[in-house]
């Protein structure tokens, strides 16, 4: 299972697509150059390649949440579950930017959104 | 009665602790020195992080250290040489300079600037990582922290003492050649004759074990205090104070057990 939470944060020090190109690079034995690519590739494709230099503090919510959704993604497993999404993606209206981002990948296995009960209306579509 | 009792549970609870850091210590440092010989270990990644770690540690600081290191050796020989001069001893102020420069102060000091520059920085640095659950978001995208974050500093900083220590002894050694015999070759044979009378094979190991546990000590160190560190923000500055006492002290209890096994 990959988790979206506010409880797993990003590395600070590093940029966006470091982030993401650790996962590659400590599991997948792939070099620097080609794990950074396949960070890259990923944040494009869920329309966010302007993230991929800026660090932690230096990034919106959404941004924040854009780059761990993309963290979770590139673990490839088969349940990716995003936690309280709303404690982390308080800037944007989120069941939407989640959906839209999630029409963006080309990602396997099913995706599960943990929310607070009383948040449950801003589901319906 | 109760001051009594007060001060034994006092006395206990320090030894208790002082017992628990010196474990926590030894056992991350066996769990470092045994991924250190798995092969797993040594891929890519960690060696690069190997790389950046020795860079920020040492290429990054080299300008400032070796104008450091030359006014230090500079302000020293002069003394030596003049001490020896008044007390008619000139014949060993090489040796003397040698001795003191190269085999003590300087790693000392080197060990020293290493703790305040990048010591302070590890200690807050990995406090901040335990406070912000970032070790736990590490573990949970299955990048080790031992060998991404930790084992890569522990060796960028017994690799920077090591060399940053041997260049500011071969800094010493040019100043205390140019101060005693001035830009002429003609004292070349005598110096490196003192040079290799000094430095047996005893003395070089031991000021090679010297600079690792310097090495370790401020890397070690302020490690397993930013992990010690409770997960509260306001517990960070603690932690750090704590770690850099610690490093201090262990500074000089190897310097000390050194000097002592060297002329005692």
């Amino acid at each position: 299972m990959a988790r979206v939470s506010p409880d797993l944060p990003l590395r600070a020090n590093l940029s966006a697509v470091d982030n993401i190109a650790l996962i590659p690079l400590y599991q997948g034995h792939f070099n620097a150059t080609e794990s950074g690519r396949q960070a890259l590739m990923l944040l494009e494709q869920l329309g966010h390649a302007g993230i991929a230099p800026l660090r932690d503090p230096d990034m919106t919510p959404a941004q924040r949440f854009v780059t761990k959704l993309a963290r979770a993604l590139i673990l490839h497993r088969p349940r990716l579950v995003i936690d309280r999404p709303g404690a982390m993606l308080y800037d944007v209206p989120y069941p939407e930017f989640i959906r839209q981002l999630a029409g963006r990948v080309e990602a396997t296995g099913v995706w599960e959104i943990h929310d607070f009960a009383w948040n449950q209306p801003l589901y319906t579509p | 009665m109760n001051f009594l009792t007060a001060s034994i549970e006092s006395l206990g609870a320090k030894l208790t602790g002082w017992f628990s850091v010196g474990y926590s210590l030894f056992a991350f440092l066996a769990k470092a020195g045994l991924l250190l010989m798995h092969p797993g270990t040594w891929n890519r990644a960690t060696f690069d992080v190997v790389i950046k770690q020795v860079y920020f540690t040492s290429v990054q600081i080299l300008h400032v250290f070796l104008g450091y290191s030359l006014v230090i050796s500079w302000l020293i020989v002069s003394i030596i040489l003049s001490t020896a001069r008044d007390f008619g001893l000139s014949e060993f102020a090489t040796e003397m300079t040698i001795r003191v420069l190269v085999l003590e102060l300087l790693p000392f000091l080197t060990a020293l600037f290493i703790a305040l520059r990048s010591g302070s920085a590890i200690n807050t640095e990995v406090a901040l990582m335990q406070v912000n659950n970032e070790l736990d978001a590490l573990d949970h995208c299955k990048v080790p922290p031992m060998q991404f974050e930790f084992m890569p500093r522990l060796i960028g900083g017994v690799i920077s003492v090591i060399t940053l220590a041997g260049l500011a002894g071969l800094v010493a050694l040019l100043v205390a050649y140019f101060s005693i015999y001035g830009i002429s070759h003609a004292g070349f044979e005598p110096f490196t004759l003192t040079i290799s009378k000094v430095f047996d094979f005893v003395i070089v190991a031991g000021l090679l074990a010297k600079c690792v546990l310097f090495g370790l000590a401020v890397t070690l160190i302020p490690v397993v205090a930013g992990l010690e560190t409770p997960k509260k923000f306001f517990m960070v500055p603690v932690s750090v104070l704590r770690g850099m006492m610690r490093v201090f002290f262990a500074i000089i209890a190897i310097e000390v057990v050194s000097l002592a096994l060297k002329y005692i």
